[in-house]
């Protein structure tokens, strides 16, 4: 179960010509994925700065 | 006393005293099971013996779909919170979860799309499954819509709550679409209930990106809901304390 299917990693990268559809999958999935979590700690950062100058301002 | 026991337990402020302890836990675990799952099933798992190794987007493609029908029966089960008992945070996590499942409903729809092109040779059909999941997407995005369109939130919170609550109804028809019609889409694979028709050498991964996937999407459903919450109740006392 734990031995690899592939050779070599030319091999994984090709996976029997379905390289190209597999990784693209992978590589735009985990960017969107990670994007998402820049967008929502960015947020945070902006709503606790408003929520400061707000404080800071009353 | 239902009524008290929710309102209890559904304050904004404990959720995010709650979640900002929860999630060290759930961004460790999913990525950690991620990357078990996907290398497992990416580098180790044998390649299919119909369609070669193109089948290993089944790592990425399933937890999407999965993840995509279970946050609009969440965002569900909020909305009917938010109708029946008028509990506000419901209303905002339907809000902070809708963009997370229109992201996870493109990734589904995106992979699925790629995977067509070795196994059916093409990248789109118009046929049940996928044209439920394609209008899962779209209901998605109109429960964004609708909610943006609103200066008044809390008629916003409500309008959105109803607009989840009518579009539940596409849950189970693509769940049963495969069943129902003569679908291009394959049957399931997997069964809560049932036997599943998968390899145990492929499945074990499987689940455990499933799972990953899962706690993966939860940590960044609390970071969502955090900045959300912040932005609604930025002039309630407790806020500013905490900021």
């Amino acid at each position: 179960m734990f031995n690899s299917t592939f050779n070599n990693f030319n091999e994984i990268l090709d996976m029997g010509g379905h390289g190209i559809y597999v990784w693209s999958v992978y590589l735009i999935g985990i960017s969107i994925i990670a994007i998402s979590f820049l967008i929502a700690k960015k947020r945070i950062k902006e709503e606790h700065k408003k929520i400061k100058l707000k404080n800071a301002s009353s | 006393m239902i009524t008290a026991f929710i309102h209890k337990f559904s304050s904004p402020k404990s959720f995010v005293i709650l979640t900002e302890k929860l999630y060290p836990f759930f961004i460790i675990a999913g990525v950690s099971m991620l990357i078990l799952g996907w290398t497992w099933g990416l580098l180790f798992a044998p390649q299919d013996a119909v369609q070669g190794n193109s089948y290993r987007i089944i790592f990425l493609h399933v937890p999407s779909v999965i993840f995509a029908e279970l946050i609009y029966f969440f965002m569900a089960v909020c909305a009917l919170m938010h109708l029946v008992w008028r509990v506000k945070l419901a209303a905002y996590l339907i809000k902070s979860a809708a963009p997370i499942g229109a992201m996870i409903t493109f990734i589904g729809l995106f992979s699925g799309s790629i995977w067509g092109i070795p196994t059916w040779g093409t990248w789109w059909q118009w046929d049940a499954r996928i044209t439920s999941t394609l209008i899962l997407f779209i209901m998605y995005l109109g429960i964004l819509t609708l909610h943006a369109s609103f200066s008044n939130l809390e008629k916003a919170d409500r309008l959105m709550s109803i607009l989840v609550v009518i579009g539940v109804v596409n849950i189970p028809l693509i769940k049963k679409s495969v069943d129902w019609w003569s679908t291009l889409h394959q049957p399931a694979s997997i069964s809560v209930s049932g036997s599943s028709s998968i390899d145990p050498s492929m499945l074990y991964p499987l689940l455990i990106s499933v799972i990953g996937l899962g706690f993966t999407l939860i940590s960044l459903g609390i970071l969502s809901s955090r900045s959300y919450i912040l932005s609604r109740e930025k002039n309630k006392k407790w806020v500013s304390e905490r900021v």
